[in-house]
């Protein structure tokens, strides 16, 4: 019993990592440009794809591929925001709510129109590959995807608190006119941090393909407990994101002992709405 | 976000009727509508119009594919051999339904269908999507040949409209429970416990609703039964459930993408048992799962409905599939490409093209030219067909092979596995 509850606890932060890593994507942002990017979950899914291929094609390690995936995201991101969020930064809400919806559906289908949507899976030499302390199971997949994740927010953080460009893009997030006003420029602090968003979605895909089934719609798995984890968080907060991805892995885990089935959820988002009700701003919202 | 969801769901329909009004989306229309009828010219013999209803979009878009193939395999294979002779030769035709996996969209489908002029419809794949979709063909007066979906309620209704080829729900959960106590006793084992793990709709819930039911019969008893989301992202707290339980045997029943990760969960976690077997499992017997998982699924079961691995004719017919498709006609998709040679000996037989002719000759099939390992395809009053029945295979050194009952096998069973 105690085995299988440390078993459930474990997977629960693991998994949580990945979870983070989404989040932290969407709440930077979400911080800068006050959109809730709907098309999220498929850029990480473009992001499993370009591992995928990598290694199918290239032979190249699913680890090593970051190097690639990383930059090429970035560029997709920056692109992305350059040509469709530009044009609608100072449109109503729900227009922009329709076009991050209406890019996600348009991804998706190119996704299944490119590739199928044939289920793939990456047999790679870390698959399948676990470490038993006791009878509790590391899976070394799970645990390298829970590495990344806590590399890339350390990265994100130490960028966003050490680096000029990261102080201008909080600066951005905070202020937006201040920011403009002491010669921020404004316009490449989006499509960066944009580029930067995507590039985590991006990240978060190369981390599960070892371990995850590889198809058009993997995104949307991931993206929805992540919209949870941004709001536990904080819209807006890095560190409320990475923390609230753990919180979230392990309350599924609580979630799935307790309850059956689908129900599992109802433990994520019973925080969901709990925070909403009483702390609507996040555990570290400002 | 709550308004965000709304409007993604609401989205869906408008996003339909927007694109087949703009070019513009042309390639995700193409993708939405493969195979959308085009208008034929010159003085062709009448085309008769049949429907199938399967997610062709959505999370279970790779299945709902994969049975279109099979269907549209049957629709060729009729017309190859000269259409339907009783109507002067006419050709089947196939129209598109996309469930997307939502019984709501059946509905619509199903309408749609029926005003297209369709002669009969075969689906879902899922059962609560075809519990839906069978209603509404009901209440149309369109005679409704199941595909694939197990739910034992779907025959249960006297419905006058609604056939179904495959074994229901109890046929799976009955069949199973004998074929393990038999292969138990063949080896001189005693079984008594099963643990059963199975995702969380309609699916996957009556089964092991019918497993607690006929267990006892064969003195087996169901000591736990973990549910699962087919959306989770990880499973390992439900297979952990599964393993503390330490029963005899492991049931297990999914569909493709989630039972790749039950059966990786399962050996990650170490999880034994005398044998895994699944019940109606979209993944353990299917050909993709030994070429992605390899010695993971290795001495896997799966009880499932299977094609007759020793009917000539059924060996002739998925080497023909794969020569046209390049692809092995899983089980499933054998299913789905099962109900068009009926319909047509139906049509053939009632030399109608009127529903309720069809309807009627439906009731009379006594169908032996089939590839499934039974005697005719007979159906009761009910709409089932009597002699259905599932085989036990299981997964020895990278193949599938069929192992139960004897007179259908391919291979010695290996059990028990540990």
């Amino acid at each position: 019993m105690l085995t299988f509850v440390i078993q459930s606890l474990v997977n629960g932060i693991l998994i949580g990592g990945v979870y983070s890593l989404i989040a932290i994507g969407l709440t930077l942002i979400f911080g800068v440009m006050n959109i809730i990017n709907f098309a999220h979950g498929a850029l990480m899914m473009l992001g499993v794809f370009f591992t995928y291929w990598l290694f199918t094609l290239g032979h190249v390690d699913p680890y090593l591929s970051i190097l690639f995936v990383v930059p090429s995201m970035f560029l997709v991101g920056a692109v992305f925001q350059w040509s469709l969020i530009r044009p609608i930064m100072n449109a109503p809400e729900h227009n922009q709510l329709f076009l991050t919806l209406g890019a996600m559906l348009f991804l998706q289908n190119l996704a299944v129109f490119l590739w199928s949507p044939d289920y793939r899976i990456m047999k790679t030499p870390y698959s399948g590959v676990n470490f038993y302390v006791g009878e509790i199971a590391l899976s070394l997949a799970h645990l390298m995807a829970f590495g990344m994740a806590i590399l890339f927010a350390a990265i994100l953080y130490l960028i966003l608190h050490k680096t000029d460009l990261g102080r201008a893009i909080r600066a951005a997030s905070e202020e937006r006119t201040g920011a403009m006003l002491m010669g921020v420029n404004i316009k490449r602090i989006y499509w960066v941090a944009f580029g930067m968003g995507t590039a985590c979605a991006g990240v978060a895909g190369t981390a599960i393909t070892p371990f995850f089934p590889i198809y058009p719609y993997v995104g949307d798995i991931f993206v929805l407990t992540a919209y949870v984890v941004v709001v536990l968080g904080g819209l807006g907060s890095v560190f409320g994101a990475f923390l609230g991805g753990i919180i979230i892995g392990v309350a599924d885990s609580v979630g799935a002992m307790l309850l059956p089935g689908s129900m599992k959820s109802i433990m994520s988002f019973v925080i969901f709405i709990l925070i909403l009700l009483f702390r609507p701003k996040g555990l570290f919202g400002k | 976000m709550k308004k965000g969801k709304r409007a993604l769901e609401g989205k869906g329909i408008s996003r339909r009727d927007f694109m087949k009004s703009t070019a513009a989306a042309g390639m995700a229309a193409a993708v939405g509508s493969i195979g959308f009828p085009a208008v034929l010219r010159g003085a062709e013999p009448k085309e008769i119009l049949i429907g199938h209803i399967h997610p062709l979009s959505g999370f279970l878009a790779f299945d709902g594919q994969e049975m279109k193939k099979a269907t549209e395999f049957g629709i060729q294979q009729v017309n190859a051999a000269g259409g339907i002779k009783s109507l002067g030769g006419a050709k089947l035709k196939l129209l598109d339904g996309d469930s997307e996996g939502k019984p709501e969209k059946a509905i619509s489908e199903v309408e749609r269908l029926e005003r297209a002029g369709v002669v009969a419809i075969t689906g879902c794949y899922q059962s609560a999507v075809t519990i839906v979709a069978t209603q509404i063909a009901e209440k149309l007066k369109v005679p409704f040949v199941v595909a694939v979906a197990s739910a034992e309620e779907i025959t249960k209704r006297g419905f006058k409209y609604t056939f179904r080829i495959q074994p229901a729900s109890s046929m799976f959960a009955d069949q199973v429970c004998r074929y393990m106590t038999e292969i138990a006793k063949a080896k001189g084992d005693k079984i008594k416990t099963i643990a059963y793990l199975h995702e969380s709709t309609q699916f996957g819930t009556a089964l092991a609703d019918y497993t607690v039911e006929y267990a006892p019969k064969y003195g087996l008893e169901l000591i736990l039964r973990v549910p699962y989301s087919t959306k989770a992202a990880d499973v390992s707290t439900e297979v952990g459930k599964i393993k503390a339980a330490g029963a005899d045997l492991i049931f297990d029943s999914g569909y493709f993408g989630d039972g790749v990760r039950v059966l990786r969960t399962m050996r990650d976690l170490r999880v034994n048992a005398k044998a895994i077997v699944g019940v109606a499992n979209g993944a353990f017997s299917h050909p993709k799962f030994i070429q992605e998982l390899g010695d993971l699924a290795d001495r896997v079961m799966d009880s499932n409905y299977q094609v007759n691995p020793r009917s000539d004719y059924a060996v002739k017919t998925l080497a023909e599939f794969k020569n046209k498709f390049a692809a092995d006609m899983s089980p499933s998709m054998a299913y789905s490409y099962q109900p068009i040679p009926v319909i047509a000996d139906a049509l053939e037989r009632a030399k109608s093209t009127k529903r309720e002719d069809l309807r009627e000759a439906l009731t009379k099939t006594n169908f032996t030219r089939h590839i499934l390992p039974q005697g005719p395809i007979v159906f009761g009053p009910d709409g089932q067909n009597k002699n259905a029945n599932t085989l036990l295979m299981q997964i020895l050194k990278g193949k599938i092979e069929e192992v139960w009952p004897e007179e259908y096998s391919t291979a010695k069973v290996v059990y028990p596995v540990l």
